[in-house]
């Protein structure tokens, strides 16, 4: 019966998602079928207009930001590879996994992937730090206008001042990963994808 | 980042995912539904089918032709659709056609070797489809309409291919399973939904600040709690008495007397619960003291000991576990930590909040607690004379102490004064009404002026709280105990009073008995032929310690409510619409509005609950008022501060854990038992009241009973067992032992997630032991006791999520949603909810 279901995504591309990302079959079929039916254009590729219809990413302060993340730079569109790829950050890291041998790549889902996934939420211009003004960006995103501007700054620079180490006046990776060493990162950002 | 923070801390239900899959999961689950109302009915199956079929048609139809309209692109899959259509229904009346001709047991008997197997086939492969049919890259329509179909034909026939007798059994089991997974379902569904105010809470909390939520969640707590409590009293105690027990006029003890009776139903004698209320079964001289009451002989008198006790046990239960489970929730992910504004930078938004109002709600409570942290930050800043600050300190301290020990001799005076005023009788109200009067005033002035000299003091809001709820407290407690021991006094000379009655009585029924052998010359003695209403009782102390704590508390809860009435909610509308037309801004000037009172409103709740731990005892209708109280005030504290109260000028957290209610609440239940254990102890029962009336103790009817209706051997064990040195250390074992589960419980599961989440890392030196975010009994309270306390009692995470995720346990604000792969996969697939951290699916 499912031999329908498996044409429209080759079996090859499937093996190849899977390498990538570490999906198993049956989840690659199944995020295909949502990826289908978030395809309104029914072009193959998702836009950023498909995305805004999933209610949880419109309602979020930080939804636009999330959406980008699954654009390569520059783009309008993304098909399922790059779909999948963006997903594969948010699979849970399994028991079986961290035994393997450490000299291959690092998976998407690693840990340092997945801050980095989080980093690259507030660090907009992609210089790898994150400044004051894309804190108060954020901030201001987050609280609207019920706190002055003048307490939103100071709040960013306490933020800063906490986290910074070196000096620069802003949050680099590295400091990124320090103020969230004591987070379940691992859980936190992992996603029960159905098997 | 907190990115999908809810995913870990969410109570089970709703382990919904990433809202990719989530929208999924709550499509994949609609059809279920419908499925499981179609019950296994060969008989029917083949005019059911059409006709639901042409129902479906037209349905579809139409939803087709408005898709079309909105998209205009639809022939493919029509087509598509078409041809499968045509299939499935030659199939279909195929199937049918074969139920309708075995619809007989006997015929089924002739069901031939090949059709069976071809059914078999069929069956097997449909369900494959249903197993297989969420990898299937179709559109969700088509695959809910090939899974209604397939299921429809899967329940018919699977039944069919049992052998025989089995046959129906088989299929009758297989429904079974399904109801019940679907019950299951249902219940979960239920039991979040029943979160009682989960919703209001939520919104005073983002408006408020978690302080302000952190007294609701209390005071659900306690409802929970008084809820159990009248579940006991009423269902072991009142309602027995009055559907069993002798009506009311049957006896002296449940007849108002005649001298009473003309003014019995006045008002003003019901509100002072004389007259018809005194003698109902709202207090304790109501019972009768039979033994066994009602065809099922119950035990009345015993019964009412032991709810007596068991109400005091349960409390100490209820209210110890809770504070050995908030006790190890502290720490988590550390608010302590020094990344406080980073955390609350990068991980306050919930990503699973799908629906606006929850996410306005979500802002409200992000931007409150930035104001919180802003505020601790400032308070850590600052910096000046200390010594200025010691002396200020000490000062405000000797001030309040001098004002404790003023208003404790006020009332000493006054209590002293109205055991003088007991000997008249021409007493005007307010002499009458003194000490209710004085202690109402004090308790409502003295708050205040502790709140004005605590400004001296200069301490971060928090530690503010706690003096100014310890001050009240010895304010309170004060009172009690003055008010405890005047009652005392009374209680005394009530039982000399009765004394001398029951000596007299006792005198006259002998004259009387003697009168009547003499004159009738029978020694067998009848009763005097007495109106109920005419015999001589004696004061029944117990009534009249009842009464005492109940007018207390209609009176705590009368001035409650007329404070929030006039002093929030008047203010608030003279603030408001006065500002018009004055000469300052009334709304930034003066008065301004009410802000919530914290440390008064919680005080208040805890010393009303002692109250009706020492009255509950000798008024069992007591609980019902306070259940009644507690109920309503939810609604109109809610409401009032809402509607009339601004957030607190300075916001501020609610300390991590609420053990301090806590413990206020645990020292108030052992200020409380104390009295009431030594009356039940120490004083005699009166001799015509009461269940205990003729016995020398009231504890002498648990003597009675293993005397009686045990054993004999059973009673000399008792009799060694009852050794008070036996029973103190027992006791104390047994507080020690729920307290010390209750822990190992909790540090046992913090070392298991501490482990899994050990094995979870990649690198371990990157992270040193970091302290688990959610230990796993976190996922415990609700499962106690539906109804209960059990619900309410995680009050310490509920403020720990406040600043950070007030929605996690919102239900009410969403669709009571997916919940994750258990829906869909049947009987195995039960194990995908559950905790919200436990390993990932496979």
């Amino acid at each position: 019966m499912g031999s329908r279901a498996s044409t429209l995504l080759r079996e090859e591309e499937i093996e190849e998602i899977k390498k990538e990302t570490g999906f198993s079959h049956s989840q690659i079929t199944r995020l295909y079928s949502r990826f289908t039916s978030l395809d309104k254009g029914e072009n193959g590729t998702l836009s950023r207009e498909d995305f805004q219809r999933i209610p949880e990413l419109a309602i979020n302060p930080l939804g636009d930001r999330i959406i980008n993340a699954f654009f390569p730079e520059g783009e309008d569109q993304v098909n399922f590879r790059g779909f999948m790829r963006t997903l594969a950050h948010f699979r849970p890291i399994e028991d079986n996994e961290k035994n393997k041998n450490p000299t291959a790549s690092e998976p998407l889902n690693s840990r340092t992937n997945k801050l980095l996934f989080a980093f690259h939420l507030y660090d907009l211009d992609r210089d790898d730090k994150i400044s004051r003004d894309e804190l108060l960006q954020v901030l201001r995103m987050m609280v609207g206008v019920n706190i002055s501007d003048e307490q939103l700054g100071s709040i960013a620079d306490r933020t800063i001042q906490e986290a910074d180490t070196n000096g620069d006046n802003s949050i680099s990776f590295n400091e990124f990963i320090k103020v969230l060493e004591k987070v379940d990162v691992e859980q936190k950002m992992s996603i029960r994808f159905l098997h | 980042m907190k990115l999908l923070e809810g995913a870990g801390r969410r109570s089970p239900p709703r382990n919904g995912e990433m809202p990719v899959m989530m929208r999924m999961t709550v499509r994949m689950r609609l059809p279920r539904k419908n499925e499981e109302e179609q019950p296994i009915r060969r008989k029917e199956a083949k005019p059911r089918t059409v006709m639901r079929r042409t129902v479906m048609w037209g349905k579809e139809r139409r939803e087709r032709r408005e898709e079309e309209r909105k998209e205009g692109r639809r022939k493919k899959t029509v087509r598509v659709r078409r041809v499968v259509r045509r299939r499935k229904r030659r199939k279909m009346r195929g199937s049918s056609s074969d139920s309708s001709s075995h619809s007989d047991d006997e015929e089924e008997e002739s069901l031939s070797e090949g059709e069976m197997a071809r059914l078999k086939e069929e069956v097997e492969e449909k369900k494959k489809l249903i197993a297989n049919i969420r990898n299937k890259p179709w559109r969700m329509k088509r695959r809910l309409m090939h899974l209604k179909e397939a299921q429809t034909f899967v329940d018919k026939f699977e039944g069919a291919l049992g052998k025989g007798k089995g046959r129906k059994w088989y299929a009758y089991k297989v429904m079974m399973t399904k109801k019940w997974i679907k019950f299951q379902r249902d219940f979960e569904n239920f039991r979040t939904a029943c979160i009682p105010w989960e919703s209001r809470i939520k919104e005073v909390e983002s408006h408020f600040g978690s302080s302000v939520a952190s007294y609701f969640i209390f005071l659900r707590w306690m409802y929970g709690m008084n809820l159990v409590l009248f579940g006991f009293t009423f269902g072991l105690v009142v309602i027995p008495e009055v559907l069993m027990g002798l009506p009311y006029g049957s006896v002296p003890r449940k007849t108002v007397p005649r001298a009473e009776q003309p003014t019995a139903q006045d008002y003003s004698v019901l509100m002072d619960f004389q007259g018809y209320c005194k003698y109902s079964v709202m207090f304790y001289g109501y019972y009768n003291d039979q033994r066994t009451i009602g065809l099922l002989k119950f035990r009345l008198p015993l019964s009412y000991l032991m709810v007596g006790i068991g109400t005091f046990g349960y409390s100490l239960m209820v209210v110890i576990r809770t504070m050995a489970k908030n006790a190890d929730v502290g720490g988590g992910d550390g608010d302590e930590g020094e990344f406080t504004f980073s955390w609350k930078m990068f991980t306050s938004w919930d990503y699973l909040i799908g629906n606006a109002e929850t996410a306005d709600n979500k802002y409200a409570s992000i931007t409150t607690s930035f104001k919180e942290s802003i505020v601790d930050e400032q308070e850590n800043q600052k910096d000046e004379n200390i010594h200025l600050r010691r002396f200020l300190r000490v000062l405000a301290n000797f001030l309040i102490i001098c004002s404790l020990g003023g208003s404790g001799y006020l009332i000493y005076f006054v209590v002293k004064r109205s055991q003088e005023f007991a000997t008249r009788d021409d007493l005007s109200w307010y002499e009458k009404n003194e000490v209710e009067i004085i202690m109402s005033l004090l308790g409502l002035l003295c708050p205040p002026l502790f709140e004005t000299i605590a400004e001296l003091e200069d301490y971060h809001p928090r530690i503010a709280l706690k003096w100014q709820l310890g001050r009240i407290f010895a304010l309170f407690l004060g009172n009690l105990y003055t008010f405890l021991f005047a009652l005392f006094d009374e209680v005394n000379t009530k039982l000399e009073q009765e004394q001398a009655i029951k000596n007299s009585s006792i005198w006259a029924m002998k004259e009387y008995y003697a009168n009547y052998s003499r004159l009738v010359n029978d020694s067998e003695a009848t009763p005097p032929p007495m109106d109920p209403a005419d015999v001589i009782r004696g004061p029944c102390w117990e009534t009249a310690v009842g009464i005492e704590f109940v007018k207390l508390t209609v009176s705590d809860i009368q001035v409650t409510y007329l404070t929030i009435l006039i002093g929030d909610f008047a203010r608030a509308v003279i603030v408001r619409f006065l500002n018009y037309c004055w000469c300052w801004d009334l709304e930034a000037g003066f008065p301004s509005y009410g802000e919530f009172d914290i440390s008064g409103n919680v005080l208040g709740l805890v010393f009303n609950q002692g109250m009706i731990w020492m009255g509950a005892f000798y008024a069992p209708g007591l609980v019902g008022i306070n259940v009644l109280r507690l109920l309503s005030s939810m609604y109109y504290q809610c409401w009032a501060v809402m509607a009339t109260n601004v957030p607190h000028e300075r916001v501020f957290k609610a300390s991590k854990s609420n053990n301090f209610y806590m413990g206020l609440l645990l020292l108030i239940l052992f200020l409380s038992l104390l009295p009431v254990v030594y009356t039940i102890m120490t004083l005699p029962p009166s001799f015509d009241c009461g269940p205990f009336s003729g016995k020398a103790k009231m504890f002498d009817v648990i003597m009675e009973t293993i005397d009686l209706d045990l054993p004999a051997f059973m009673g000399t064990i008792f009799s060694y067992a009852a050794n008070p040195g036996l029973i103190i250390p027992a006791v104390l074992l047994m507080v020690w032992f729920s307290y010390k589960k209750n822990r190992r419980n909790n540090t046992d599961s913090t070392n298991q997630v501490m482990k899994d989440l050990e094995d979870l890392l990649p690198n371990r030196s990157l992270i040193p032991l970091a302290p688990p975010p959610e230990p796993e009994p976190q996922a415990k309270p609700t499962k106690t006791k539906p109804g209960s306390a059990g619900k309410g009692v995680n009050l310490e995470k509920d403020v720990a999520l406040a600043s950070t995720n007030p929605n996690t346990r919102g239900p009410v604000s969403r669709p009571p949603g997916p919940r994750g792969p258990g829906s869909m996969a049947g009987p195995g697939g039960g194990q995908g909810r559950g905790r919200g951290r436990g390993p990932p699916l496979r």
